[in-house]
């Protein structure tokens, strides 16, 4: 069995893996995170980064986990209702700030961590949405240069 | 009784913005806490609303050292969207460019080692060879730091004369055989500054993700250059230097063979320079809606970026970019815990930090 067939079995998950532009993707469905992160530690896979994708209007976010076995770029990708995941930090330390990052940048709440001090605005407060607080501030200040 | 001294944000040992909270007892360090942001600059976001031109003169400001690896990640992502291939000769050029980038900031890295070493002749030195490999850049390009090399498709410059540049290589090879490395692999002062100070051990090198010259000094022989090559590398033959002690003496021994790995590597690339164009001709890029996710060995490690886009936009909708810095830089934490206060300065720097990246 390939380390990518074992990460689905233990994950039972039955959907194939996908190669798409050199990345390693599998729909992860109804799979919690946390027991991904348990089985990427199981491998000694390398975390390397979380990305946050803020979907139209109402359909919540995306958020797209990767890590590095021996070289091979794994993706998987978990779609949120709402604004909240649970946290892997205890389970993998690499993720800490990225998980602090996105919180302080798209309000996404991790749950089950602290995210004080704050990494990148210090003294803010914790989780705001930066995308539309920086889109409403440029309203408030387009509408003061019409008056 | 334990006290804490705050360096930074703005620090003599500290260039550049970020803070190392030290708690200590005596001159030992007993913990530690790492604060960033204080010129955090949301170019993601800024990234949003830049076409697709724009958007690779300003991914290139994210760093002022490795600006030519981030564009070409991201030109290597929106490949990936538009479908465009880059001719040979530009997959050469890219190759070319990354290692004079890799050699101008290793040995940069290793005169301000020099330098907060107390080891001030070497600095000296290392600055006078960084001038040469910078001229190069600067020949190549008609620039010092942002080169503007890489485009969707290739490459904005041609290299006219490979001879010219392979003579450089050569001098290069030779000084730093016969000066820098010897002398930081045997100097008293090196020695005594570097071994046993600062050490990331392989399990903790693992569990916190480090990438880069810091993951290869604590025994991990990861180098997306081998693992997952991209440009011209599969065509290149080199070794990835990796050395287990976990200290500051395996990070300036890594980083001074890699030098040497460098410079093997451009003799092979300017000897096979294949002819033809330098890209593919375009100007008007039909881009597919998804996300192209791209990865290059930078100077300091894994760099990654993430890009979305929507057909028929000429912004992209997501650009996501993961520096190593940023995954390097929480390991500091640990590898000051039980440093002598006067160490600190050089083990946070032994991790070739770049604050702009992480602030990016």
């Amino acid at each position: 069995m390939s380390p990518l067939e074992s990460i689905s079995e233990k994950l039972g998950i039955t959907e194939p893996w996908v190669e798409k532009g050199g990345v390693h993707w599998l729909a992860m469905g109804t799979a919690n995170v946390r027991e991904l992160a348990k089985t990427m530690n199981g491998l000694r896979a390398r975390f390397i980064t979380i990305t946050a994708y803020q979907l139209p209007k109402e359909e919540g976010f995306r958020l797209e986990y990767h890590w590095d076995l021996d070289g091979q770029l794994l993706g998987f990708s978990f779609q949120l209702a709402g604004k909240s995941i649970e946290s892997i930090f205890d389970l993998c330390e690499a993720v800490d700030w990225i998980e602090r990052e996105i919180h302080e940048g798209f309000d996404i709440d991790f749950i089950g961590r602290e995210y004080e001090p704050l990494l990148l605005r210090q003294g803010e407060t914790p989780g705001v949405n930066l995308r539309e607080a920086v889109a409403a501030s440029n309203a408030v200040a387009a509408s003061k240069e019409k008056i | 009784m334990s006290y804490k001294i705050p360096m930074g944000p703005y620090h003599p040992a500290l260039e550049e913005p970020y803070k190392l909270d030290l708690i200590c007892e005596g001159e030992t360090v007993c913990d530690s806490q790492l604060r960033i942001g204080f010129n955090f600059r949301g170019i993601e976001h800024l990234a949003e609303t830049r076409n697709y031109f724009q958007v690779i003169a300003l991914m290139e400001r994210v760093c002022g050292i490795c600006s030519n690896i981030h564009t070409l990640t991201l030109c290597q992502a929106m490949e990936g969207l538009t479908g465009l291939t880059p001719p040979p000769r530009a997959q050469y050029i890219r190759v070319i460019m990354a290692e004079l980038e890799r050699l101008h900031s290793h040995v940069l890295w290793a005169g301000i080692a020099a330098k907060l070493m107390g080891f001030k002749t070497m600095f000296m030195t290392c600055f006078e060879i960084r001038e040469k490999v910078m001229d190069v850049l600067c020949a190549i390009s008609g620039n010092r730091v942002n080169y503007a090399m890489n485009r969707i498709g290739g490459v904005n410059r041609d290299i006219s004369d490979p001879q010219a540049i392979l003579k450089m290589v050569e001098a290069l090879e030779l000084e730093m055989a016969h000066t820098v490395i010897p002398i930081f692999t045997t100097s008293k002062t090196a020695i005594s500054r570097c071994a046993n100070v600062g050490v990331l051990t392989t399990e903790k090198a693992i569990s916190c993700g480090v990438v880069g010259p810091t993951a290869r000094a604590s025994g991990l022989g990861q180098d997306i250059r081998r693992a997952a090559p991209y440009a011209a590398y599969a065509e290149m033959e080199f070794d990835v230097p990796v050395q287990p002690a976990g200290d500051v003496t395996a990070r300036l021994l890594v980083r001074a063979l890699e030098i040497m790995e460098s410079c093997k590597i451009l003799r092979q690339a300017l000897a096979k320079l294949p002819p033809g164009e330098i890209n593919t001709g375009d100007d008007k890029f039909p881009f597919t809606t998804g996300t192209a996710t791209s990865r290059v060995e930078a100077p300091r490690g894994e760099v990654i970026y993430s890009v979305s886009w929507k057909e028929g936009s000429r912004t992209p909708s997501r650009v996501h970019v993961r520096t190593p810095t940023f995954a390097n830089m929480p390991a500091i934490h640990w590898m000051v815990m039980g440093a002598r206060l006067a160490d600190t300065p050089l083990i946070q720097a032994s991790i070739d930090p770049c604050y702009s990246c992480t602030d990016r």
